[in-house]
């Protein structure tokens, strides 16, 4: 009796087809310069870039979109309404700075001079209770070492599952800031393999095959977009100015050809050092490159997608800090123009 | 990393039985056990005749693993954290507190890069005597050239906004007491002294700064620099060491950098690409070469625009 109890509820329908779609179909649009695909649960984007190249900004822009409210008292913010995790590498994520940038998308909402609720006394608190409520479901590691960020994943699963039980809210994003911050470290990683030859030696490899294998089956468990930096070292920046044109005469298949074997140098203007393990982990990969112009303030960036292959740069700049007479230019992310190659 | 064998005095679930299944799967410590699928390790489980203890084992692994990464902390507690912890520290130049908007903070790494004479010394020595004449905290100063001079220091104390402060000789020794100098040759020393230290802090109390400073950084790491990729380990292991001294025990750390000749007769930074995204501020320092005229400018910051620049005088 129990038993057959048991299957019935298994066979119950317990989603509608409507249920079902809306958490399959879920799309996360980001902020410029991730905003030409919308991008579904399981996606591993890697934003690539030299230092500095505003790389972690354009991450803590996503973030922030992630864990703004769609609507707030009334008043449009939207954002994505999820939780973020965040595993910084690096280590030199500011929260001050965070939390001053989220305060200020908060205010620029349009909603917010016209609602009738809200007065200019009662502003304050608003920023600021919707400010800790968004902060609260920023979530924040550090890790030193390769061996820190291992045990990190491992764990995972366990504190999704627990955050996910305390505040009722999922995760749709994972970001880790920036994936090849142990390379030098974990290349000279060596352990004795004393006693058994099976034994798995630590090294750049097997962190890297670890660290994928934990992504995919943390992946499986909570559908999330996985959000990573790398930093590379350009090489020779004019690359992309020699391949201008296709020659006139050429039929369509062959400018095809042409561009697929002639753009080659270009599809990858730096040098890649991550095993291929993680490369082919990578689902959408970005460039993004300060302009050649250094003493252009505020500083102009591009952005190239690699993965899907787009022949197309974006440029795009982030203005003068925090600073009030150019707060539009670096929240608004004005795209100064598109150039199509 | 610790093997099986020695947690069992802890975890006695990590018996004998235990560490037999994990040998047989080739496993023989926590960090073994970081690089192996533990799902298909559970899965194993299951064709052992113990399958329960093995898999209470494994959970109990599972929570060693936690204890072996830094907490995670929402947002509200790490910007609590900061607000309660991260202060600035003034530099003594004023211009320069106004260019960084408060000086050196807490918690950061911040490295000054410039050619020599650009008066990166003659900086780390007013902000160890501000510091300490402030009585702010006090300063670990690791000296890798020579380049300490307590006699500057004294002279620095003279000039020191305040004099009236320093004017007896008790108040003057008990202000040099505050800045500990010690001289380091290689990058070894300097690994075994950063980990003593690590060892030997106490967890912050109250408004209280202790200020680290390395000068030069890059004399100590430029000589491995040529073994290849173990030089550069060692460099980035540095950097992390670095970081995590500031960042986790509220510590300022001052490292310098000097600069070498590049092709077209520029120069540029001896501790280059590999290094440039390991501080959390990089500073450019240089100077007249005539007067006493400097000017800083920012490379990298965490939230200023990089290019903002400020004169300051030595004197």
């Amino acid at each position: 009796m129990e038993s057959s109890s048991g299957v019935r509820k298994w066979i119950e329908a317990d989603e509608s087809a409507k249920e079902l779609l809306s958490r399959v179909l879920i799309q996360l649009f980001l902020p410029p310069p991730l905003h030409n695909f919308p991008f579904r649960l399981g996606n591993v984007v890697e934003i690539v870039g030299p230092s500095p190249s505003a790389k972690t900004h354009i991450l803590m822009q996503a973030a922030i979109r992630c864990i703004l409210p769609k609507e707030w008292k009334g008043v449009h913010h939207g954002g994505l309404d999820h939780a973020v995790m965040f595993i910084d590498l690096d280590c030199r994520f500011d929260i001050l700075h965070f939390s001053r940038l989220l305060e200020h998308q908060i205010t620029i909402a349009e909603g917010l001079k016209f609602s009738e609720e809200i007065d200019r006394d009662s502003l304050g608190g608003y920023v600021k209770n919707l400010t800790s409520m968004c902060l609260r479901r920023f979530f924040y590691v550090r890790c030193y070492e390769s061996l820190q960020f291992l045990a990190t994943l491992k764990t995972m699963h366990t504190k999704i599952q627990e955050q996910k039980e305390n505040h009722g809210v999922g995760i749709h994003m994972l970001i880790i800031d920036s994936i090849g911050a142990f390379y030098w470290t974990d290349r000279a990683l060596s352990s004795l393999t004393l006693g058994d030859t099976n034994r798995k030696g630590l090294s750049l490899q097997a962190v890297s095959d670890t660290v994928v294998e934990e992504l995919r089956k943390l992946l499986q468990l909570h559908p999330m977009v996985i959000l990573t930096t790398k930093t590379v070292n350009l090489q020779g920046r004019c690359l992309k100015h020699e391949i201008k044109s296709v020659p006139r005469n050429m039929s369509s298949r062959d400018a095809t050809f042409f561009r697929a074997t002639r753009s080659k140098p270009e599809n990858n203007p730096y040098r890649e050092y991550m095993p291929s393990v993680w490369q082919n982990f990578v689902t959408h990969r970005v460039l993004i490159r300060p302009s050649d112009d250094e003493n252009q303030r505020p500083p102009i960036f591009s952005s190239e997608w690699l993965l899907p292959l787009l022949n197309r740069t974006d440029r795009f700049t982030f203005g003068d800090k925090y600073y009030i007479h150019t707060i539009i230019l670096y929240f608004g992310y004005i795209i100064f123009q598109f150039t199509y190659i | 990393m610790a093997p099986l064998k020695s947690l069992e005095p802890d975890y006695p679930i990590i018996d004998s039985n235990f560490q037999q299944f994990c040998a047989s799967h080739h496993i023989f410590s926590v960090e073994d056990f970081l690089l192996h699928d533990i799902y298909a390790l559970e899965l194993s489980t299951k064709q052992h005749f113990d399958s329960k203890r093995l898999e209470e084992g494994i959970s109990v692994v599972r929570t060693i693993m936690e204890g072996l990464h830094q907490p995670w902390l929402n947002g509200m507690e790490l910007l609590q954290k900061a607000q309660g912890n991260k202060h600035g520290i003034s530099t003594g130049y004023e211009r320069i507190d106004v260019l960084l908007e408060g000086g050196l903070f807490q918690g950061n790494l911040v490295e000054l890069v410039g050619p020599s004479s650009s008066g990166k010394t003659q900086l780390c020595l007013k902000v160890a005597a501000n510091v300490a004449v402030n009585n702010l905290g006090s300063v670990t100063f690791f000296d890798t050239g020579n380049s300490f001079s307590p006699k500057r220091i004294d002279k620095l104390l003279d000039q020191s906004s305040e004099p009236a402060k320093i004017k007896t000789e008790e108040v003057r020794r008990r202000v040099m007491d505050k800045i500990v100098c010690q001289s380091v040759f290689d990058i070894y020393v300097l690994f075994d002294l950063l980990h003593q230290l690590k060892s030997t802090l106490k967890p912050v109390t109250g408004s209280s700064v202790q200020m680290l400073i390395v000068d030069s950084i890059s004399s100590l790491v430029t000589p491995i620099l040529g073994s290849g990729a173990h030089g550069h380990a060692l460099m980035v292991s540095l950097g992390f060491l670095l970081k995590e001294l500031a960042y986790e025990h509220n510590l300022s750390v001052l490292v310098t950098n000097h600069m070498v000749g590049a092709e077209g007769g520029h120069l540029k930074p001896a501790l280059g690409e590999s290094w440039k995204n390991v501080p959390d501020m990089r500073l450019h320092v240089s100077r007249d070469c005539k007067s006493n005229i400097c000017s800083m400018s920012i490379l990298r910051h965490p939230y200023i625009t990089a290019g903002k620049a400020v004169m300051f005088s030595l004197k």
